[in-house]
C-alpha cells in the first residue's frame, strides 16, 4: 500500500507533518538541518523566530512523507520526524484539530498500533498517560495494540519547557503536539562508533557524536572526496566514509596514524567496515605539504591540534638560529634519509594554524566544498569577529560546545568563489588567543568533569517540525 | 596527486617514481560517480608513468568521449588502478632532484629534513 497517497488530503495538500528533535548539542541542531537539506535536497520552511534552543519541539513546513524521511534519514541531531495532527496549548485544541480531518484516520484502521506520551522537562505517571492515550479513543483504531512492533506509532509530545526560574515544572504544558511517527534518525551511529567499543583511539579523539554531525556539516556523500590534515588516530575519516564519502589524511606524526600492531587507523577501517573508502594516510606538515595544486577535496574535516589538549607542531626549530642547518649523519647516512627519521619540530601557534587552514581550504577545495573545524575560544573573551576570515571562503555556521571557561566552536565554511593567487587568511583577531594553551592544559581536568555534566543537562532536549 | 616538494625543487617534480614497490590487492566496491568526479582532477600522463612502473598498462590518452559516457571498462581499470591497487613497501624518488620518500606500511613519509623544507 502506497503510504504516502493516504497521506494526502483531498484538496490536493499535504498533512502537516511535525518532526520531535532530540538533540543534545542545542547550537548544532539548525546547521545540521540545514547540511542536511542540502545533501538530501529537501525544501523545507520553518520559522527561524519560533526556533528555541532550549524547546526540543521545531515545526517544518515540508512537501511529503518520502521527503521527510529522507531528510533525517542521516541525522544524528534529530531523533524523530512527526506527521502533526493536531497541536494546542490544551488537549481541546488537539482534540479538536484531530478531529477536523476525520479523512486522515482510516489508512491506520486496521493496523497495530503504539500510542506514547512524553513529556518534555516533567515527568507524568503511567495513570496520566493511560488517560491521555484514553482520550484519543473516538479515532476508533480497531488494529492490535502492539508495543514491541507496531506498524503505526502515535505519540502525544508535551512540552513543559525548561524555565531555571521556576521551582519545578509547571503545572500545565506550553504546547502539545498529537501526531503519526514517521521516521527516525540515525542516532543508533553514535553507539556504532562510540569510542569505547572503537578498537584504536588516541588522547584527542573526537567523540562519536560530534565526528557524525562534522561529517554532515561537510556534507560528506557518495563520490565525494574529503581529506583531514590533522589525521590523528582518523576520526573523521570513519564518520565521513560512513556516509559514503572517500576519505584521506595526514599528519606530522606518523606513530598516531601506525598505532600498533593491529591498532590503527587502518584497524579501525576493519572494524567499521569501511575498506576502500578510506583512501590513504600519509605523514607529512600540513605547512610543507607535497599536494599538486589541483581543487582535489570536495570536504576538508579536521580538529586542529592548537595546543589544548594536544600542542601543535611544524616543521622547524624553536631557535632556529643556534645551530648551522646542516644534514646530521647517523651511521655515515645523512639523519633525514633513514626510515624512522622524525625531524626537529617547533611549536606551531594557533593564529598560523588557522591562516595556514584557510589558505589551503582556499587553494585545494572545489567552489562549493567545504571546511568543517574546530576553534577553541575564552568565553568570557570571545566575540564572533575573532572567527578567521578568507577572501574566497563564507562561513556557513558557528555553534558553541561550552566548557565553563572556555568552549570550542564547531566552524563551517564553504569556498563560494575561484581562489585568487595572493589572498590570504585575515587571523589578525584571532590572535589573541596565541598565549591560551597554558591555561588550558592546567584546566584539563575541570573540563573533563564539565564535559560530562553539560551531556546530561542537554539529554532531554527535543523540536518540531510541520507542513501546510 | 603528489609532487616533490622539496625547497628549490619547483619544476618536473612529478610523477614521483616508485621502485622496490610491495603491491597489494585489494577488492573494493566499484564506485563510477567517484571516478568520474576524479578524473579531470588527474594528471593523466603522470598517472599512466606511474601505472606503468606497478606493471599496470593504461592507454596512453584519455578517452575522447566525454566523463558521463566513459565507457565501464575503462572505469574498471582506473577502478583498479586508484583504488584496488595499494603499496605497501617501496619508495619514490623525485625525477628532478632524486629525494626519496619511503612508503612503510602503506603509509607514504612525505617529510622533509629541515634543510629543505
Amino acid at each position: 500500500m502506497n503510504k504516502e497517497d493516504k497521506s494526502r488530503h483531498f484538496d490536493g495538500r499535504t498533512d502537516k507533518e511535525a518532526i520531535p528533535i532530540f538533540i543534545t548539542h542545542e547550537e548544532f541542531r539548525l546547521p545540521e538541518l540545514e547540511s542536511l537539506t542540502k545533501i538530501e535536497h529537501v525544501k523545507i520552511s520553518y520559522n527561524k523566530e519560533e526556533y528555541r534552543k532550549n524547546c526540543p519541539f521545531l515545526v517544518v513546513e515540508i512537501d511529503s512523507e518520502k521527503e521527510a524521511t529522507r531528510l533525517i534519514k542521516r541525522a544524528i541531531l534529530i531523533r524523530n520526524i512527526y506527521e502533526l495532527w493536531g497541536m494546542g496549548k490544551t488537549y481541546e485544541e488537539v482534540h479538536t484539530q484531530v478531529k477536523s480531518k476525520p479523512e486522515r484516520w482510516p489508512p491506520y484502521d486496521y493496523k497495530s498500533f503504539k500510542f506514547i506520551v512524553s513529556a518534555f522537562g516533567s515527568t507524568c505517571s503511567s495513570d496520566y498517560q493511560v488517560k491521555i492515550i484514553n482520550s484519543f479513543a473516538y479515532l476508533g483504531f480497531k488494529g492490535d495494540i502492539d508495543l514491541k512492533n507496531p506498524e503505526v506509532q502515535f505519540g502525544v509530545l508535551e512540552d513543559y519547557g525548561l524555565d531555571p526560574y521556576l521551582p519545578g515544572p509547571p503545572p500545565e504544558p506550553y504546547m502539545i503536539y498529537f501526531g503519526r511517527s514517521i521516521a527516525s534518525g540515525n542516532r543508533d551511529l553514535i553507539q556504532t562508533y562510540n569510542l569505547k567499543k572503537r578498537r584504536y583511539i588516541g588522547n584527542t579523539s573526537m567523540d562519536a557524536e560530534l565526528s557524525l554531525i562534522m561529517a554532515n556539516q561537510a556534507l560528506a556523500a557518495p563520490g565525494k572526496l574529503i581529506y583531514d590534515p590533522f589525521v590523528g588516530t582518523g576520526s573523521f575519516l570513519l564518520t565521513c566514509a560512513q556516509f559514503g564519502a572517500f576519505t584521506m589524511g595526514s599528519d606530522i606524526d606518523g606513530r598516531q596514524i601506525r598505532g600498533q600492531t593491529n591498532r590503527s587507523i587502518k584497524s579501525n577501517v576493519e572494524q567499521y567496515n569501511l575498506n576502500g573508502k578510506v583512501l590513504d594516510t600519509l605523514v607529512f606538515d600540513i605547512c610543507h605539504h607535497p599536494f599538486r595544486d589541483n581543487l582535489w577535496f570536495d570536504a576538508i574535516v579536521t580538529d586542529p591540534p592548537y595546543g589544548v589538549r594536544a600542542g601543535a607542531k611544524t616543521l622547524g626549530r624553536k631557535e632556529p638560529f643556534k645551530r648551522p642547518l646542516t644534514p646530521k649523519l647517523i651511521d655515515g647516512i645523512p639523519a633525514h634519509k633513514r626510515e624512522d627519521y622524525y625531524p626537529p619540530t617547533k611549536p606551531y601557534e594557533m593564529s598560523e594554524v588557522l591562516s595556514d587552514l584557510l589558505d589551503f581550504a582556499a587553494r585545494f577545495l572545489v567552489v562549493g566544498g567545504r571546511l568543517v573545524y574546530w576553534l577553541p575560544t575564552v568565553v568570557d573573551e570571545y566575540s564572533n569577529s575573532d572567527l578567521p576570515e578568507h577572501p574566497s571562503m563564507k562561513l556557513v555556521s558557528n555553534s558553541e560546545q561550552n566548557f565553563g571557561q572556555w568552549a570550542r566552536r564547531l566552524v563551517t565554511m564553504e569556498k563560494f568563489k575561484e581562489n585568487i593567487i595572493g589572498e590570504h587568511a585575515n587571523v589578525l583577531n584571532a590572535k589573541g588567543l596565541d598565549n591560551l594553551s597554558f591555561v588550558y592544559h592546567r584546566k584539563d581536568d575541570v573540563i573533563k568533569e564539565k564535559q560530562s555534566g553539560f551531556k546530561l543537562n542537554l539529554n532531554l532536549i527535543s523540536c518540531i517540525l510541520k507542513n501546510l | 596527486m603528489l609532487q616533490c616538494h622539496a625547497k628549490n625543487c619547483n619544476s618536473n617534480n612529478y610523477p614521483l617514481q616508485l621502485s622496490k614497490v610491495e603491491v597489494v590487492n585489494q577488492e573494493t566496491e566499484f564506485n563510477p560517480m567517484f571516478l568520474r568526479n576524479m578524473l579531470p582532477k588527474l594528471e593523466w600522463n603522470a598517472l599512466v608513468k606511474t601505472a606503468f612502473q606497478i606493471n599496470v598498462t593504461l592507454p596512453n590518452a584519455l578517452p575522447e568521449s566525454s566523463t558521463d559516457e566513459l565507457d565501464e571498462e575503462f572505469l574498471k581499470t582506473l577502478h583498479r588502478v586508484l583504488l584496488e591497487t595499494h603499496i605497501q613497501q617501496g619508495q619514490m624518488t623525485c625525477p628532478n632532484c632524486n629525494h626519496v620518500y619511503h612508503i612503510k606500511d602503506g603509509i607514504p613519509n612525505m617529510l622533509l629534513d629541515e634543510t629543505e623544507a
